[in-house]
């Protein structure tokens, strides 16, 4: 309620003007029905409005209506999908009316910010998926619809964990620190794209079985209206809604899934070990054969499993007194192939859209809530399962293995720094989190009598988040896996509110005598963001397990935005359309002058096809040119108060004695007081086209996108800040490309139909300014200390490029150990040094393609989806990390990846260009086969659908997935192979 | 009517706006963050912004609130202490790492460059000690408050030690005081002389602001003051080219003389987790580690479990320490052996294989085993060969275990300055001044502990210039001295002396004499164009 009582005046002020403009007027009542042309049938739901005053009403399930009328007026006929009439009264007092379907169909209208328009106006780069388009499968979060359907759209899924969530990145990335995740507006609600702990996902409350249609605005002119949070572009997702006059529909989907791991990595056997070991006796030395025992376990076998997954969705819409309505519940529970791992989960939703005041005022109300049961289990078993010595058991049953539950341990004191049991390791944790989240909001669009083609607009809405989790182990779990305790008791929880209030008017005019069009629009949002959460750790003590301080953190922070919007359509005689849009967004990150910034855009479109000289020429069926620029910025830094100065509290165990008793330190926080916005201006160039009566569409995009004021952790001089680095203003940025879609209509008839996509984009990103004093040499390297630094940003390259060491080669083609090419030419010692490194490729592909195929013969229907990447590399650390030394060390055994038959190496080579690997693709995601049954009887249509995803991939590259996030294969959860069956049954 | 309701609507709106603009003034909710400007509503907070000053020289950072106090590639690796235990032992013959870690293979060869994470580290957090350190002094300058005036002076302390090891380690750093803010600014480079007028000044000033000698243990007090001021006119030959013997006797004297300080009877207490002055009124100022209240694999903690391994030393046996431990990385090259344990005299001739712990060495100062062989195969050979140390441990000096005892993090303070140190140093002065009969008076003081009796004693006759630095290797190795007493004797870069893997040539070599210096790290040199790198690099 607090949004309300923030804004109660606003909200007080709506109401009034509701209430004022009220008017009673009536004299004669007409009746009649609403058909269609074609078929006869009754048009339930159509919108019946007395042009020029607020009267109007909705014909009923038979497309009945009765209306009072004065002399003279007109009556105003409109139907979503049919074409508009207007009929004068004229004294009669019965008007039967018959409504054409119309040419331009739903599909043509795409979501912009604050507002719809129709494809064909649209003078921004916006992208819209409808349901059909989507990706098939066992699909559970809304992002894996979308994987490689839209060009310049990058969804990079974390990996194969249960309901695990994904990275997008939409022409790039436009920033360096601050986030590149794009905006998120779900029925008009923007999602705060900080997730909760004990959550994998921050979209999983929509069930991907709600989604009715995705809109990607990509271009400056289209996401400015969204100011300071568009620079990464903006996702407008849309979930189903009932529809008026549409009679009740019931329908039931249920899919059941197998997962299974594609392939696991190639590891020595038992005896393979036993051999290496008493062949190199340099290495090891005779003694330590003894620590070999004679199993021959594959541990990746024992830790991954075959799964079996279920999602149902029932979904209800219809009408109850006029008011449409639409609701659904969801529940999957799908289970990882890694043991222990599962996601349960429970959704629901609701929405109501009634329409009052005789159709002025349009009411939409959304409910949606989730709750979800994550087991994330150990997904630390899987490096694990590579790295355990195969020449051990599971289980033993020794005395010393007792107090480690039975298991096979590493025994050394209790403490070991031995690779734990992977299959203890997974099975033992206790890694479970529980998440509800409830997403609500109530829209009022009140079209004001005053001023005809004038609307209010307000939006309010709240996102409600709140999990509870723990990580607990046994005392029985290797310790290295708890340290410092035994055994380990975690317990979390965190809680996000955001509440937005928006509010905005829009006028709609045609000016006749000009053959012009205008649409303005102005308008104001509040939005607050709070976060809060605690965690705390402690370990078992009893006798044999000394007692270990616990730890203990919480944290609580808060953002507001506040701005100010407005845009312009102007449209000329359906030729020359003309958009401005300008935003002025406060943010609470930055102090004094800084806390305002000012996005403004505008964008030219030209229906070539409606000049003269191209009406006549057929093959040309539509043709727009369109031109936009426009400035957008970045506030999402990760941090709430950036620019303020502030003192931190250590927390326990990070304490110093002053006077004798210990207490918490107060630690300085680094600040800088001038950090302002981000701002990324956009030019794009944009051709839409189709030929032959539409068969052929598609559009091209040519873009150049430039960030300046970019935020980056910079060094800064030592003495001058309370850190080594500061993120502030710095850098500028520069990301162009080009988006190609296409789309081919190959075969449309009655019983046949042939439909196939083609994306392609194309994006180079380059750094061209970095540091406070544009020192050309300056890098900002990636890496930890344990195995190199071997990523980098630098001016005049991609950012997060890899930077590593020219590797030398013996004729045969084998990597000569710890030789590099001296490329400092400063001779001495080439090892892993900064200055002997070079760049060498990046993880981010150059070319990204889609392609996508749907045949329909009858009732049969097949659909496939391929992806293509070209150029994206890949740093193969599970190759990086096999070595000799580390086969043997410190008194244990381990297991290697075969990749070390290629390189012999004895000691590890993290700076090695060697292991960076071209990992271009080709996979086919999914391919679908599908059986409607013919409505034979009542009115039920069941309809089956056999699926599998992650079918095959064609690459070169030697890990077990190219498509690696981040670019660093280090045992991320691989991706299932699944196959699905689903059965859909409507009412 | 109309024209009413329109100003109706225009004010409400205005109003409605007002509010909700005023929103973006936000300041932090968390209780664990205080502003600037409330720190003096709390007086337990001047103790705690103090406190950080003296914390953010051997723990990683805030812990689970704040996370470590500089970005880097590991939090542990490179806080001061550890950092500039590496640059100032693995430099040098008492030590060498087995560990393939960026940079470490570097500091074993005397072969490293301004990348060198280590050195980047040091230079970034002595920096920033003395940003803390400034900020603190800033705050708290006009304040009359009887112990904010010492906290004052305690912070001064810090930074000057801060100063020294910067003079020490990389000669002309960038000067920032109490004068300068925060923000975005590039601070000017001082020259090594004139830092070395700076700090004596500022130790000389601060003299009678601080707290008598054992007073606050582990704070500084005017023991620490002295001891610094000691060891920088020890130096000052290196700093300046003119040697200051007379001063650096002087405030040894005081130290000596002030009766707060005696010499710890079993030399290993110093090393042990009982090693504080409460205990042990040999330690004058050290950097505090306890088990409970001030961890991280740092400090002590690191110097005993790099140096302990599964195999020769294993730190459950050797010291008490029984959890993510044996980190098997640290030992001691033959020709630093062959210093501490005079073979000839103990075993009548080369090494007894059988005597792996040197139990027949006289000198009780020798916590050292052989491992797998003497000889160290490679410079990035594991750590099972080499010399085996160790001097520090995790239990008390009887054995016990200690008061809050962990498993994974060491109690033992890590020793910056002890009285050992004001003998040696003195004796050192002496010998300079010509006075050889004095100097072995003191020098035996130190002998007679390591020996138990008089059996070690040497005679003036006997005092070389080699004697002295080979005893402080005896007296100080692994103490992070080593590489500034061999710069100060002329054998860290010279052919005198070679010890194996100097330079990378397996039986040693003389190197480039700018490696007396570290460089300025590169990221610095890039961040801030006032400052100009060291000759050589």
């Amino acid at each position: 309620m607090r949004i309300i009582r923030k804004n109660l005046k606003l909200f007080l002020l709506l109401i009034a003007i509701l209430f004022s403009t009220l008017s009673f007027a009536q004299l004669k009542t007409i009746t009649g029905k609403v058909t269609d042309t074609d078929s006869g049938e009754p048009l339930p739901g159509v919108t019946i409005v007395v042009k020029g005053t607020t009267n109007g009403t909705i014909t009923n399930f038979d497309g009945e209506y009765s209306i009072g009328v004065e002399a003279g007026q007109t009556l105003g006929f409109s139907f979503i999908g049919y074409t508009s009439q207007e009929i004068t009264a004229e004294g009669r007092d019965v008007i039967n009316v018959q409504l054409v379907q119309s040419v331009e169909n739903l599909e043509e209208i795409v979501v912009i910010g604050y507002g719809t328009v129709k494809k064909d106006d649209a003078t921004g780069s916006v992208t819209a998926i409808r349901a059909d388009d989507f990706n098939k499968g066992n699909i559970t979060s809304p992002q894996d619809l979308l994987v490689g359907k839209g060009a310049g759209v990058v969804i990079t899924t974390a990996g194969g964990a249960p309901g695990s969530g994904a990275t997008i990145r939409i022409r790039g990335g436009s920033s360096l620190n601050a986030s590149n995740d794009p905006l998120i507006i779900i029925d008009g609600i923007p999602i705060d794209n900080n997730d909760v702990s004990g959550s994998s996902n921050f979209l999983s409350f929509v069930n991907p079985n709600d989604i009715e249609s995705f809109n990607i605005l990509k271009d400056a002119s289209a996401t400015a209206i969204y100011g300071s949070r568009a620079s990464n572009g903006v996702i407008i997702i849309n979930t189903k809604k009932g529809k008026a006059g549409r009679p009740l529909q019931i329908s039931y989907d249920v899919k059941t899934s197998v997962s299974t791991p594609i392939e696991f990595i190639d590891v020595y056997s038992g005896d393979e070990i036993r051999q290496i070991a008493h062949s190199k006796p340099e290495l090891y030395a005779p003694e330590t054969y003894d620590l070999l025992w004679n199993a021959n376990t594959d541990w990746q076998d024992e830790i991954f499993r075959t799964s079996v997954s279920q999602d149902h969705a029932l979904s209800v819409s219809g009408t109850v007194k006029n008011i449409p309505y639409r609701a659904s519940v969801g529940y999957t529970n799908q289970n990882g192939i890694l043991k222990n791992t599962s996601m349960e989960r429970l959704t629901g939703s609701l929405s109501v859209n009634p329409v009052m005041l005789d159709g002025s005022l349009r009411v939409n109300l959304n409910v949606k809530g989730m709750t979800t049961d994550n087991n994330f289990g150990d997904t630390g078993a899987i490096g694990s399962a590579i790295e355990m010595d195969p020449t051990k058991p599971v289980y033993d049953d020794s005395p010393v293995a007792a107090k480690s539950g039975g298991y096979f341990q590493w025994q050394n004191y209790g403490a070991s720094l031995g690779v734990p049991n992977p299959v203890q390791r997974a099975l033992e944790a206790d890694n479970k989190s529980d998440v509800n989240r409830v997403v609500a909001n109530a829209q009022f669009d009140y079209s004001i009598p005053f001023l005809e083609g004038l609307r209010a607009n307000l939006n309010l809405a709240t996102d409600y988040t709140k999990s509870d989790g723990h990580n607990n182990y046994p005392t029985t779990t290797p310790t290295n896996v708890t340290n410092p305790y035994w055994g380990k008791i975690n317990n979390y929880d965190s809680k996000n509110t955001n509440n937005l209030l928006e509010f905005y008017l829009n006028y709609k005019t045609d000016i006749e005598s000009l053959k012009s069009t205008l649409d303005v629009t102005a308008g104001y949002s509040w939005q607050h963001f709070e976060r809060e959460g605690s965690s705390y750790t402690e370990g078992y003590s009893d006798d044999e397990h000394p007692y270990q301080k616990p730890q203990s953190s919480a944290y609580i922070t808060e953002n507001y935005l506040v701005s100010f919007f407005g845009r312009m359509n102007y449209t000329l005689a359906d030729k020359y359309l003309a958009t401005f849009t300008l935003r002025d967004d406060g943010s609470s990150h930055f102090i004094g002058d800084n806390k305002w910034g000012l996005f403004p855009s505008a964008a030219l479109a030209w229906k070539i096809k409606n000049e003269n000289f191209l009406k006549n020429v057929d093959f040309i069926s539509s043709l727009k040119l369109r031109l936009g620029w426009g400035i957008t910025g970045q506030q999402d830094i990760g941090n709430d108060y950036p620019a303020q100065a502030t003192y931190i509290a250590s927390s326990e165990g990070s304490w110093y004695p002053i006077d004798g008793g210990f207490m918490p330190t107060l630690r300085p926080e680094a600040y800088d007081p001038d950090i302002k916005w981000e701002e990324t201006t956009t030019q794009n160039i944009g051709l839409d086209f189709g030929f032959v009566d539409n068969r052929v569409t598609g559009s091209v995009d040519l873009y150049k996108r430039k960030t300046k004021d970019l935020l980056n952790e910079v060094t800064v001089p030592t003495g001058s800040n309370f850190s080594n680095t500061l993120l502030t203003n710095v850098g500028t940025l520069e990301n162009k490309g080009i988006e190609v879609s296409l789309e081919w209509r190959a075969v449309a008839k009655q019983d046949m139909s042939l439909n196939l996509g083609f994306n392609l984009s194309y994006n180079d990103n380059e750094i061209t300014k970095l540091n406070l004093n544009n020192d050309p040499d300056y890098m900002v390297l990636y890496g930890d200390a344990f195995t190199g630094q071997k990523q980098v940003t630098m001016i005049g390259h991609p950012a997060y490029s890899f930077f590593v060491n020219q590797q030398v080669y013996y004729p045969n083609g084998m990597p000569i150990e710890g030789m590099y090419v001296d490329l400092s030419g400063q001779g001495g010692t080439v090892n892993g040094d900064n200055n002997d490194k070079y760049i060498y490729h990046n993880p981010v592909a150059d070319v990204l393609m889609g392609f996508s195929a749907s045949f329909r013969y009858k009732n049969l229907d097949v659909s496939a989806f391929m992806r293509a990447s070209i150029g994206n590399y890949v740093y193969n650390q599970v190759a990086a990390s096999a070595s000799y030394d580390q086969m043997y060390q410190i008194g244990y055994w381990k297991n290697m990846p075969k990749y070390l038959d290629g390189t012999q190496f004895v000691k590890r080579q993290f700076t090695s260009d060697y292991f960076v690997n071209n990992a271009s693709f080709l996979k086919l995601d999914n391919f679908s086969v599908g059986y409607t049954f013919n409505n034979a009887e009542g009115k039920m249509i069941p309809r089956i659908n056999f699926t599998v995803q992650n079918v095959f991939t064609i690459t070169d590259y030697e890990g077990l997935d190219p498509e690696v996030p981040g670019g660093i294969d280090n045992n991320f959860y691989p991706r299932p192979r699944t196959f699905m069956l689903g059965i859909g049954f409507s009412y | 009517m109309n024209k009413l309701r329109s100003i109706f609507i225009i004010f409400i709106s205005m109003l409605v706006l007002s509010a909700c603009v005023d929103d973006l003034d936000v300041t932090p909710k968390d209780p664990d963050v205080i502003m600037a400007g409330n720190l003096n509503d709390n007086p337990e907070y001047m103790e705690q912004v103090l406190g950080k000053i003296y914390a953010s020289f051997i723990i990683a950072g805030q812990g689970d609130n704040g996370g470590a106090d500089i970005s880097a590639s590991d939090e542990n690796f490179f806080t001061t202490m550890r950092a500039l235990w590496n640059l100032q032992e693995i430099t040098t013959d008492e030590a060498i790492c087995g560990w393939g870690d960026v940079g470490i293979a570097d500091l074993n060869t005397q072969t490293w460059s301004p990348g060198n994470p280590f050195l980047t580290a040091l230079y970034q957090r002595l920096g920033l000690s003395i940003t803390y350190a400034n900020d603190f002094i800033a705050l708290t300058k006009d304040n009359s408050d009887e112990d904010v005036i010492r906290y004052n002076a305690e912070a001064r302390f810090l930074r000057a030690l801060a100063y020294y090891w910067f003079m020490d380690l990389f000669g002309n750093p960038p000067f920032t005081t109490e004068e300068d803010g925060v923000g975005k600014f590039y601070p000017e480079q001082i020259q090594r002389a004139d830092l070395f007028n700076y700090v004596v000044g500022e130790l000389t000033a601060i003299e009678p602001l601080l707290a008598e000698p054992g007073t606050f243990y582990p704070q500084a007090d005017k023991g620490a003051a002295w001891m610094l001021l000691a060891r920088i006119y020890l130096n000052a030959e290196i700093y300046t080219g003119t040697a200051h013997w007379e001063d650096c006797k002087t405030y040894c004297d005081k130290v000596i003389n002030s009766g707060a300080y005696e010499l710890a009877s079993d030399y290993r207490q110093n090393f042990s987790a009982d090693n504080d002055y409460r205990s042990n009124k040999e330690m004058i100022f050290a950097w505090e580690q306890d088990g409970v209240n001030t961890q991280g694999y740092v400090g002590t903690t690191f110097i005993i479990e790099s140096c302990s391994d599964p195999t020769y030393i294993k730190a459950e046996d050797y010291h008490g320490l029984t959890s993510n431990t044996n980190w098997n990385g640290n030992r001691a090259r033959k020709e630093f052996m062959n210093i501490l344990v005079d073979t000839m005299a103990t075993y009548g001739g080369p090494i007894n294989m059988t005597d792996v712990e040197f139990s027949q060495a006289k000198d009780k100062r020798v916590f050292m085993k052989m491992k797998k062989t003497i000889d160290i195969p490679s410079p990035s050979s594991s750590g099972d060969y080499g010399i085996g140390v160790y001097k520090f441990t995790a239990r008390n000096h009887d054995g016990s275990q200690a008061a809050n005892y962990n498993p994974a993090y060491a109690c033992t303070d890590f020793p910056v300055f002890r009285l050992a140190d004001a003998y040696l140093m003195r004796a050192e002065a002496l010998y300079n001044m010509g006075e050889s009969g004095s100097a072995v008076a003191d020098i035996n003081v130190i002998r007679e502990r390591a020996y138990g009796n008089t059996d070690g004693n040497i005679t003036a006759g006997e005092l070389t210039s080699q004697f002295i630095l080979d005893e402080r290797g005896r007296e100080f190795y692994y103490e992070a001295q080593r590489r500034t007493d061999l710069v100060r004797f002329g054998k860290f870069t010279s052919g005198d002396y070679l010890w194996q893997w100097k330079g990378g040539v397996s039986g040693g070599t003389q190197i480039s004499d700018h490696f007396n210096l570290f460089p300025i790290p590169g990221d610095e040199v890039s961040a801030n164009n006032n400052i100009q790198q060291n000759p050589g690099y």
